[in-house]
Formats: C-alpha cells, sequence, structure tokens
C-alpha cells in the first residue's frame, strides 16, 4: 500500500480534530478534538516509521501518547475545577486574557 | 604578596547570600563581608606597585573558548583607586542600612550581589566579562529599588531599566562587533582588552562603535539630556542605596570610558572629542542650575552629581594626561562626599518629620552643632572648595581642557561658582535661619556618628594628601588618553 | 634657616590647633575659657611671628628667601604642587603686623562676645581665619595661595553669617561667599595662564622663569590674578559683598576689614610683582580700578548713616590706595600703608563697636548723638583713629599716604591724574570721617548717652534687626541681655590702648629724610624690581605732598567741623541742592543693582527656565515621554488583536500554518 493513503487518512482525522477545535464551544468536546489531531499526527509518524525502516517514528508517536496522556489530565482536572466553581464551560464565555 | 582578586571579587556575593541564613543578624554578616573586603581591598592598594604600569595580580582562565571569553581580572593605576572607593562605599552603606534596622535578610543579599557586581566591572579585564558585570550592576537595584523604595519606585525602577538597558544593549553590540572585527587581524576572534588593544580598527568601525559605547555609559551617568531617568530614581530609591549607587555606579560610566573606548577607539575619540566636551559642558551647567532651583535635597545631591560628572567627563575627553588624572582622582572624590552628603540628607529628613525638602527645614545648627559642622565639611568638599582633594580633582581635570580646549575650560569654571551657591543654599536652608515649623532640631546620636564621622574623616585625610592617590595613577592613566591625544592632534595638523 | 622654618610651621599651626581644640571641646570648655585660649594661641603666633623676623634678619640679605616643604600634595603630570612656605621679609612683615592685630582683636572679642551663645564657636572660626589668612600670606606656591585665597573665603562667609538666625546675615554670608569664590576661579585660571608659560606652580620658579611667558599670556594671567585680588579686596566691580559684611559682628568687621581679608589683593599684586612688572597693562589695569574704587568709595562714604558701614566703605576706599600703589610699582608704600591701616581701622571698628553696643545694637548714625561725655576713652581712641585716617600729621596715616601718592606721582604720565584723584578723595576722607565723629560724640546726648551717663547700659525692649527692623531670634545668643558692654571690660580697653598708640606711632617706621626702616626691611623682596631704584621722589615731590595732604587732611575736618557743628542746616541745603548726586551716592552708584540684573537674575532665570520648561518638555517630553509614547501606541495596535477567544485562535493558527505548508510546497 502506498504511502500516500496512510497520510490522505491522517490529513483527513487532522482536519475533522482542528476543524472541532475551531467549531466546538465545549472545552470537554475541543479537548476530544486535540486528541484526534494528535492521533493523526501519530498515524503519520508510524506510517513515515514503516517506509524508512527504522524505529524513530515509533518512538515520536510513543511520545506524543505520553504528552497526551498528560494534557488530557491536566485539561480535565482543569475542566472539573471549572465546574465546580460554577464557571461557565464555554470557551467564548473564558476570555479574561483578552488585551 | 600574592593577591586573589577572585576573592575580593566574590566575598561580598557570598557574605550576602550567608546573610541570608542570619535572619537578626543578616545585616551584621553582610558588614562583615564587605569589611573583609574593604581591609583586602587596603591591603591590594599597599601592596601595589605604583612604579610599574603593567596589570598587577592577574588572573586570566579561559571561560567560553569557542568564542575566545576569558575570565580575566587584573589591577593597574586605573582601577585600584576606584576599587578601593567601591569597597569603602558599600562597608560604609552596608554598616548604615544594618544600624537603622529597617532593612531584612534579602536587602543584603542584595546589596552582597550589587557590591560583586560593581567590583567585576572594575577587575574585568576581557570586554564581555566587563560588559557582563556592568549590566548585572543593575539587578540588584533593581529589586532594591523596587521593595524598598520610595512611593513611586515602581514607576521609577521601570525608567532606570529600560534607560539603562537600552544602553546595555548597544553596548553588547559594539563589544561584540570590536571582538568579530579584530578578530580578522589576531589569531582567532577575542575578547581580551590587552590584546584588543594591539589591533586598530577603522575609522569607520571606530565611530559606530564608540556612539554605542558612549550612549551606554553617558546614560549611567548621567549626563544631560540623557538624566531623564535620574530625579525619578533619585527620589524613590531607599538612601543606602541612593548613597551607594550615586557613588560608586557612575564612576564605572567614566572608568568604562578609560578602559574601553579611548585606548581602543582613538580616532573615533578625537573625532567625537568636542561633541562630548560639549554634552559634559551642558551637563555642568544645567546640572548646577537645576541644583539651585529645586528644593528637593536628594534632587540638589542627584544634580550636582550630573554636573560633578559633567567634570570628570570633561577630564577624560580633555584628551590630556592632567585631564584623564584627575578624572580618576575626582570620581574618587566625589564617591567619598556623596556618601555622607546623602547621610546627611537622611539625617535632615529624619528632623523635619519625613521630608527632605528644604522648605520644611531650617535652623538646625544650633541644637546641632556636631551635625552642623560635619555637614559644613562635605559640603565644603562638595563644592570642591581649595584645600580638598575634590579641588585638587577639579584642578587638574581644568588645566587638562585648559590646554586642549581654553574656550571649553573658561565656560566650565562657571559650574565651580555655581557649586558655590547650590551647596551652601542647601546649607543655609537646612541649618541656618529660622527654625522651621515641624523641625526638631536634635544632634545626631553615636549610632549615626559611627557611619558618619569616619566618612568625614577620611574626607579630611584625603585632602591632606590626595598624592596617594595621583601617585597610584601616574604610570598608567596619562597612557589611556595618549592614543587617542595622538589622534587629535594629527588631525589638529591635518586640519590646518 | 631651620629655625625659620620652625616658627613659620608654628606661627601657622598654632591658630589652627586653637580652632581644633575650641571646636571640639566646645562642651567642655566653660566660661570665657575659648576666649582666652584663642586670644593665647594667637599671641603666641604673634611672638613666634617676631622670632621669625628676627632669625631671617640674621640670615644674609641674599639667603632671606626660605623655603619650607612639608609634603608633596599634587606632585603628578608636570605638577609640582607642594604644601610649601615662603618666608621672605614681605611675608614675614605681613605675617607679624596680622598676628599682632588679630590678637588684640580675639583680646577684644573676650570681652565683647562674652554673653554671646556661640562663644566657643566665634572663637575657633575666629581661630581658624588667622590660620586661613596666614596660610595665604605664607604659602610658597601658587596652589596654597589659592588654598589660603579660598580657607578665607570660607571663614569669612562664617563669620559672617555668625548670627545665622538672620536671615540678612546668611544673604550676605552668602553673598561674600560667592563674590569670593569668583574670586577664586579668576586666581585659579590666572595660576593656569602662568603655569603654562613656567611650568612650575613655585613662586621662586615661576619668578625667574617670568620672562619666558609670552606676552599675551602673562597679561591674561595677570588680569585674571586681579580679578582675585579685586574680590578679595573689595574693589570695583567685585566690592559689593564688603558692605552687606556689615552683618557680622563688630571684631569680625575689625578683623576682616582692618588688617587681613581685604588686604589680601593687596599682597598678591606686591607678592608677584616680577610677573606684574612684565605686563604694562594688567599693572594699569590695577592702578586704575584701585583709583576709581577709591573716588567712589569714599563718596559713597560720604552719605552712608550705618556708622559700621562708612568705615567698611573707608576701608574699601583705603584699600584702593593701597592697590593704586602696588600696582604702580610703589611696593614699599603700598605695604607701609597697610600696616598703618591695620592700627587705625581695628581701633575705629572697636570703638564703633563700643558705641553700637551702648546703643543696644543700632548703627544708624541718625540716631547717636553727644557720646563724648558718656564714653570718653571711646572718643579719644575714635578720634585717634580718625585723624590718622584723616591723614593729619604726624599720625600713622599721614606718612604712608602720602607715601604712596608721592611714589606715584614720581611714574608721571598718566599717573599724575590718579594722584589728583587721591588727594580729593584725601580732603573727602577727612570729611566723611569727622562727620562720624562730629555727629556721635558731638551735641546734645541722645538718650542712650544719658542712660550711659547715669551709669546703666541702654537696653532694647524688643531686640530688632537694624537693617530690616524684624524680630531677632534670640535663641543663638544675639543680643544676649549682657551683651552690651560698651567700654567698660578691661580686655576691651587694652586691645583699644594698644591701637591708639600704634595709630598714633605707626607712621614713624618711615619718615621720608628721617628713616627707611621698611625700604630696607623689604629690600630682599624688591631688590631685583625695575621700580626699585627707577622711583625715587625728590624732596620736592615729597614735601609738597606731605604738606597738600596735611592740608587736605586739617580742611577736610574744618569742613566737617563747620557743615556738622557749627551750621547743622548747611548739611540739607547741600543735600537738596545736589538731590542727583545725593541719591546716586546714596545708592552706592547702583552697583548692587548692577550685578543683580547683569548675573543674578539671568542666572535665575536660567535656572528656572531648566526646572520649569525645558525638563518638563524636553527632557520628560522628548526623551522620556517619546519612546514611552511610541511603545504604549504600538502595543495598543497589537493588543486589540487580543480578542481572547479561543476558537478564533485557533483558526488562525491552523489559517498560519496551512499558509506555512503552502508557502513551502509553492516554493518547493
Amino acid at each position: 500500500m502506498s504511502i500516500g493513503w496512510y497520510l490522505a487518512v491522517s490529513a483527513f482525522i487532522f482536519a475533522i480534530g482542528a476543524g472541532g477545535v475551531m467549531v466546538k464551544r465545549n472545552p470537554l468536546v475541543i479537548l476530544l478534538c486535540l486528541e484526534l489531531m494528535l492521533n493523526a499526527a501519530n498515524l503519520a509518524l508510524i506510517a513515515f516509521s514503516r517506509m524508512h525502516g527504522t524505529d524513530d517514528g515509533q518512538v515520536f508517536a510513543l511520545i506524543v501518547m505520553v504528552v497526551a496522556a498528560c494534557e488530557v489530565t491536566v485539561g480535565l482536572g482543569i475542566i472539573v475545577a471549572m465546574y465546580r466553581r460554577r464557571v461557565p464551560v464555554d470557551v467564548d464565555e473564558l476570555r479574561e486574557l483578552q488585551g | 604578596m600574592t593577591i586573589h582578586l577572585s576573592l575580593i571579587l566574590w566575598l561580598p556575593a557570598v557574605a550576602g547570600a550567608l546573610a541570608l541564613l542570619g535572619r537578626r543578624a543578616a545585616g551584621w554578616v553582610a558588614f562583615a563581608g564587605s569589611l573583609l573586603a574593604l581591609a583586602y581591598s587596603v591591603l591590594l592598594l599597599a601592596d601595589f606597585d605604583a612604579g610599574s604600569g603593567a596589570l598587577q595580580y592577574v588572573t586570566d582562565e579561559t571561560w567560553i573558548e569557542q568564542l575566545g571569553i576569558h575570565y580575566k581580572l587584573g589591577v593597574d593605576g586605573l582601577n585600584v583607586a576606584l576599587i578601593l572607593l567601591t569597597t569603602f562605599g558599600f562597608t560604609a552603606c552596608t554598616l548604615w542600612a544594618a544600624l537603622s534596622r529597617e532593612y531584612p535578610a534579602q536587602f543584603f543579599m542584595w546589596m552582597g550581589l550589587a557590591h560583586s557586581s560593581v567590583l567585576g566591572a572594575l577587575v574585568a579585564q576581557d570586554l564581555i566579562l566587563f560588559v557582563l558585570f556592568f549590566d548585572l550592576m543593575l539587578v540588584p537595584f533593581f529589586f532594591l529599588t523596587g521593595i524598598w523604595g520610595g512611593p513611586d519606585r515602581r514607576q521609577a525602577i521601570l525608567k532606570l531599566f529600560i534607560y539603562t538597558l537600552v544602553g546595555s544593549l548597544l553596548m553588547l553590540a559594539a563589544a561584540v562587533a570590536i571582538g568579530i572585527n579584530s578578530g580578522s587581524s589576531l589569531d582567532g576572534t577575542t575578547f581580551v582588552l590587552s590584546e584588543l588593544d594591539r589591533v586598530v580598527l577603522p575609522e569607520g568601525t571606530q565611530r559606530w562603535i564608540f556612539l554605542c559605547f558612549a550612549a551606554a555609559f553617558l546614560i549611567k551617568m548621567p549626563a544631560f539630556p540623557f538624566h531623564g531617568w535620574m530625579p525619578d530614581g533619585y527620589r524613590n530609591m531607599p538612601l543606602p542605596v541612593l548613597a551607594v549607587f550615586s557613588a560608586v555606579l557612575s564612576k564605572v560610566a567614566a572608568y568604562g570610558f578609560l578602559r574601553v573606548v579611548t585606548p581602543l577607539l582613538p580616532d573615533a575619540t578625537a573625532d567625537f572629542q568636542m561633541l562630548i566636551l560639549l554634552i559634559a559642558l551642558a551637563s555642568i551647567l544645567y546640572g548646577s542650575a537645576m541644583a539651585f532651583t529645586t528644593t528637593e535635597t536628594r534632587l540638589i545631591l542627584g544634580y550636582s552629581s550630573v554636573a560633578q560628572l559633567g567634570f570628570i567627563t570633561l577630564g577624560v575627553f580633555s584628551l590630556d594626561d592632567d585631564g584623564a588624572q584627575g578624572a580618576i582622582l575626582q570620581s574618587v572624590n566625589h564617591g567619598l562626599v556623596v556618601i555622607p552628603a546623602f547621610f546627611i540628607v537622611g539625617l535632615l529628613a529624619a528632623r523635619a518629620g519625613g521630608s527632605s525638602d528644604l522648605r520644611d527645614m531650617g535652623g538646625t545648627a544650633f541644637r546641632a552643632p556636631v551635625l552642623a559642622g560635619l555637614f559644613l565639611v562635605v559640603a565644603l568638599a562638595t563644592l570642591a572648595m581649595p584645600g580638598s582633594s575634590n579641588f585638587v580633582g577639579e584642578f587638574l581635570i581644568l588645566f587638562g581642557v585648559f590646554e586642549s580646549k581654553i574656550v571649553i575650560a573658561i565656560v566650565a569654571f562657571t559650574g565651580v561658582v555655581l557649586a558655590s551657591v547650590y551647596m551652601l543654599r542647601m546649607f543655609i536652608r537646612s541649618m541656618h535661619n529660622r527654625v522651621g515649623t515641624g523641625v526638631d532640631p536634635r544632634d545626631i546620636k553615636l549610632v549615626d556618628a559611627v557611619v558618619l564621622v569616619p566618612l568625614v574623616l577620611v574626607i579630611i585625610a584625603l585632602s591632606l594628601y590626595p598624592q596617594v592617590l595621583l601617585d597610584k595613577g601616574e604610570e598608567t592613566v596619562p597612557g589611556k588618553v595618549q592614543a587617542a591625544h595622538q589622534a587629535a592632534e594629527g588631525e589638529a595638523v591635518a586640519g590646518r | 634657616m631651620t629655625s625659620v622654618k620652625t616658627f613659620a610651621w608654628l606661627t601657622l599651626l598654632l591658630p589652627l590647633a586653637g580652632c581644633i581644640v575650641n571646636a571640639l571641646g566646645y562642651r567642655v570648655l566653660r566660661g570665657k575659657l575659648p576666649g582666652y585660649v584663642g586670644t593665647a594661641v594667637l599671641f603666641g603666633s604673634f611672638v613666634s611671628a617676631v622670632l621669625m623676623l628676627f632669625s631671617l634678619q640674621d640670615l644674609a640679605e641674599e639667603e632671606r628667601h626660605v623655603r619650607a616643604v612639608a609634603w608633596d600634595v599634587m606632585a603628578t603630570t608636570g605638577f609640582d604642587g607642594e604644601l610649601a612656605l615662603l618666608v621672605d621679609p614681605l611675608s614675614v612683615f605681613m605675617t607679624v603686623t596680622i598676628t599682632l592685630v588679630s590678637s588684640l582683636i580675639h583680646l577684644y572679642s573676650v570681652a565683647y562676645m562674652g554673653g554671646d551663645r556661640g562663644y566657643a564657636r566665634f572663637f575657633s572660626y575666629l581661630n581658624f581665619f588667622v590660620f586661613s589668612m596666614l596660610l595665604l600670606i605664607l604659602a610658597g606656591n601658587f596652589l596654597f595661595l589659592i588654598v589660603g585665597w579660598a580657607f578665607v573665603g570660607a571663614a569669612s562667609y562664617l563669620l559672617i553669617s555668625f548670627w545665622y538666625r538672620r536671615e540678612t546675615a546668611t544673604a550676605a554670608g552668602i553673598k561674600a561667599f560667592v563674590i569670593n569664590v569668583l574670586g577664586d576661579v579668576g586666581l585659579v585660571l590666572g595660576t593656569f595662564f602662568i603655569f603654562k608659560g613656567t611650568g612650575t606652580l613655585d613662586y621662586l620658579g615661576s619668578f625667574e622663569k617670568a620672562a619666558e611667558i609670552s606676552q599675551g599670556d602673562v597679561t591674561a594671567g595677570c588680569i585674571l590674578l586681579l580679578v582675585g585680588a579685586f574680590a578679595k579686596s573689595a574693589q570695583i566691580p567685585l566690592h559689593t559683598w564688603l558692605a552687606d559684611a556689615m552683618e557680622g559682628p563688630t571684631p569680625v568687621s575689625a578683623l576682616i576689614h582692618a588688617a587681613t581679608m581685604v588686604t589680601a589683593g593687596v599682597y598678591l599684586i606686591a607678592r608677584m610683582w616680577p610677573l606684574f612688572e612684565q605686563s604694562a597693562s594688567a599693572a594699569a589695569v590695577g592702578a586704575i580700578v584701585g583709583c576709581l574704587t577709591l573716588f567712589v568709595s569714599a563718596t559713597i562714604g560720604l552719605v552712608v548713616t550705618d556708622l559700621k558701614r562708612i568705615i567698611a566703605y573707608s576701608t574699601m576706599s583705603q584699600i584702593g590706595y593701597m592697590v593704586m600703589a602696588v600696582s604702580s610699582g610703589a611696593y614699599v608704600a603700598g605695604i607701609f600703608h597697610f600696616y598703618t591701616h591695620a592700627f587705625f581701622k581695628a581701633l575705629l571698628f572697636m570703638a564703633a563697636g563700643s558705641v553700637i553696643a551702648a546703643m543696644a545694637g543700632v548703627q544708624n548714625i541718625d540716631k547717636m548723638r553727644g557720646f563724648r561725655g558718656a564714653m570718653p576713652f571711646t572718643f579719644i581712641c575714635f578720634v585717634l583713629g580718625g585723624l590718622s585716617l584723616a591723614g593729619v600729621p604726624p599720625f600713622a596715616g599721614f606718612f604712608s599716604k602720602d607715601e604712596v601718592l608721592a611714589y606715584v606721582a614720581d611714574r608721571g604720565d598718566w599717573h599724575v591724574a590718579l594722584v589728583v584723584v587721591g588727594y580729593v578723595t584725601a580732603f573727602i576722607t577727612a570729611v566723611y570721617t569727622f562727620r562720624m565723629i562730629f555727629r556721635v560724640f558731638f551735641g546734645e546726648p541722645s538718650p542712650e548717652a544719658r542712660e550711659l551717663e547715669g551709669g546703666h547700659l541702654h537696653h532694647a525692649d524688643v531686640p530688632r534687626n537694624p537693617v530690616t527692623g524684624e524680630e531677632e531670634d534670640t535663641d543663638v545668643g544675639f543680643p544676649g541681655p549682657e551683651h552690651h558692654i560698651a567700654e567698660q571690660e578691661l580686655p576691651m580697653r587694652i586691645a583699644m590702648g594698644v591701637l591708639a598708640l600704634a595709630a598714633i606711632a605707626a607712621g614713624w617706621l618711615q619718615i621720608p629724610n628721617v628713616t627707611e626702616a621698611l625700604d630696607h626691611f623689604l629690600e630682599p623682596t624688591f631688590a631685583e624690581s625695575r621700580f626699585h631704584e627707577e622711583l625715587h621722589p625728590s624732596d620736592a615731590l615729597t614735601f609738597g605732598g606731605l604738606a597738600i595732604g596735611a592740608l587736605c587732611g586739617i580742611a577736610g575736618i574744618a569742613v566737617a567741623y563747620l557743615i556738622w557743628v557749627r551750621r547743622p542746616e548747611i548739611a540739607v541745603r547741600m543735600r537738596e541742592r545736589f538731590a542727583p548726586l545725593h541719591t546716586l551716592f546714596v545708592n552706592k552708584w547702583y552697583a548692587d543693582e548692577a550685578l543683580d540684573r547683569l548675573v543674578v537674575r539671568p542666572a535665575a532665570w536660567f535656572g528656572r527656565f531648566a526646572q520649569q520648561t525645558f525638563e518638563r518638555i524636553v527632557v520628560n517630553g522628548l526623551f522620556v515621554g517619546g519612546p514611552v509614547a511610541l511603545v504604549r501606541a504600538g502595543s495598543a495596535a497589537v493588543r486589540s488583536r487580543q480578542s481572547g477567544f479561543l476558537r478564533a485562535y485557533a483558526a488562525l493558527m491552523v489559517l498560519g500554518l496551512a499558509g506555512v505548508v503552502l508557502w513551502l510546497l509553492l516554493l518547493g
């Protein structure tokens, strides 16, 4: 199977993720979409790794997974904290950092 | 005798760090560190061989080989007196702060770091090392002012920081440019000053490098019209910090001219001699005029520093033996008088209900004869009364200028007259006339005398025998302006 | 040789020691002890000075230039600044005169200042002043000349504003100090010009090389030295501080304006004669300014009503004679006049102090009358001093003034015009001196004098500043209740008595065709001068001058007697007749106003401009405000992009990324 197909799938998933991040307002969903994007990248990495016949890409993918796990943990923690404090869980409402 | 410069250099910083552990005794730990450094630098002065023009007590380690940066320290006639001034000034101000019991351990940590960084800038014999220490000086003062300063400290320190940082950046660029440009003539890039000294850069390159350095130093001094940070800074710094800032830091800038600019960039120095002389002259006149109109005592001293630094710059850029010698002597003199002057301002403010404004003072002399007497000595020394060491410095400076640019010398003499106006005005309006409302005239306590009396005694001793410092510089200092002097002379010949 | 040096150092350092002891011991020394300490060291200094004179006389004539060097002070890069003294006949003569008069003034002050609360401080300052003056006189090089010069200025400032709660006193003090600093600057610049030509700061060295200095440099140098001399000696146009300096206690006036400070300029010119003889134009400037001053200040003395100020203007006038003399080559005559003047002027000030004390601090002669009976001793002293000042034979001032005029006349040319002015002024001098005497001591006794005749001193109910009428702040001592001692204390009588004798007899040191003691004594200093041989007034000139001088003096006294004793209405008529002239004189020829317009106001304006306009607009506006505004505007523009919308950021990021990728693709 040519590498092109893998990349096409990867790009498709990435696009879905990116679109979700841009469209959705619930942080929980945004986190999910981010996860999609990361996994799309993982797919591409592993595909390249296969193509070159080295393990480097797989190592990267593993690291990305670890980072993703951390990120989700922190992100979920923040969201839970927001629920507890009764802060509106909507990224459009959360704009204290505006200039 | 072997003297390890690194020891003097780092001792105050280490003592400062130890002071953090000291809690209650923090001030005394820091003071002990400064005192040791002072004792060591007195030893250095005694051991220093005035007859040799070479660098002494050299420490030379390669630091960053790829860039040719060395950790090179050394002492010669140019910096030996200033090292002593620094250790003395910091010791006095640390003692003052320790005795006042107003400051916590962290304060003394920063004082120690400031002390070390100033010493570093003075003993560094590598251009990058110099720049590094020059910028490091700013950090402790950021915290010292930002935490313990007056009501407008935030704004003041921001102004100071931005002003000097701009200068520092220009200087860094200039320093790198010197190293890179000289590297092609030497075997590989180096920043060691003695190596750089052997290369003469093309005049065009020299010019812009000169302007960058000059901007950095003139801001630090400060010279007119780069003194925008000064009024706010002087109003808001805690007094012991301000005293040491005014006494020591500004001198590093004057020293920088003689250490880096005049020997490495002789042609540009000759080209821009007139410009800098005019800036210095403007500083003298403007500083004096401001000093005799403002009523805030801190600012009177601040503007008088602008004027005095103008004289020092005048001495450097007379490009004359006498002028350079006078500039170094005057740097020490001004440092020595400004510390007790600020101390007295503190004492006066304590007697005038916390205000350091002249309008709230008056008539203190009768109940406080000792304070009045000490203030009188300091005031007369500040106005460079003949018989004081300040006069000897000013005499040499003005003669240097007299020989090279006679008109500027004659105009500069107005500054001498104006100095007597503003210092006497300050003395009379705080000590004489009727007792101000809300003034509590009482004499100084023993605690204050412990700081003030030694300072005044040192002023008197140096006045009786300024030769001790002049001897040290005799072999080295004139050499620093020689190349530039020749360049200026050559130009004069070509101009005819 | 060594003994000369030892005595020189001793003479110089004794007053300094007294100053330090009095300053440090202000709490320990009780009662009048500080006064006695101060006076004792001064007498010690005087004795030492006399011994120095004798040991100098023991040396051979050509060896009478002794240099005593202590240590290097500024020996670097071609300078030879040593702490050095030069002892030669000129400096010794000055030293002896100064220490003698100063110790008498100290003695007088022991009583006069007895009630003041700053007693120890006063003597400390007084000792310091004398130390400074001796340093000025004995200095062996330009550097220490300048040091002494400035110390004198500082000491005079301290003494003039001694009663520092009076704003008039502190203002007078700062005025004196600043004008003196102006003089210092002249001196320093002059020294630069001389040093440039000679390469040495030492007197003897630079005098030897005086001929090597270029003409322009020596003229510029000498004129600048003259600026220094004018400032110290209160010559036009730097004279305005002197009248104000009368704010100081009376012994201070006696000290500063009789024997010491104001004569420094005369000494300077006499000391620098080898330089001035190189530059005829500089010497001419000195002579003309001296002549101008002696006339102008005499005219002011004629109309001023403040007792001390009359004497002060007469001092300016007499110093004018001296400056004119030494600038015209009549060095010995100038020094001779300095010496007699020291005695009779100190005497006049002391006597005036006595009167002022009896008036409870009031100095206006309009309010004084008839003190003759109340204070006979003071009256006699005042008259003796006045006769000497007026130049009546055979008093001291008679011989010295006429020697000055005879020698100047012998120069010929335009110098004769100066001499004519000198004689006219001698007449005016006699008039204003006796105007003072007749108005204070003659006539119907004033209430104060009556009170004193009854054996009681007058006390003001509320002490007021005589200048402004403001109520005094008596905290610092003035004018304490027991302050007014008039002439009743013994130390004052001794001091005045000795000076009175000197005012009679001091002139007999040098009487034409009888004795030339001073000429011989000073010969080693001036032997090589061009004018030493050249100037020898003929007998006709000398005795003709003496006769004219005596005539002027006696005529002046007669006129004064006529106007102020016999027919007081003449004074009023004269004032009306010459109203414009009177206004001019009373306003002191508008010198203060001119100085104010030309110097003080522009400087103040510049300061205000810098403070209020330039600092605000250029420094804070352009240099601080400019960059700040720039940064503010820039950040404001960027800040509006920071919407805070997370999704917008994400979209931007994606777009940007896509852009980069596209660019790479297209490029590839």
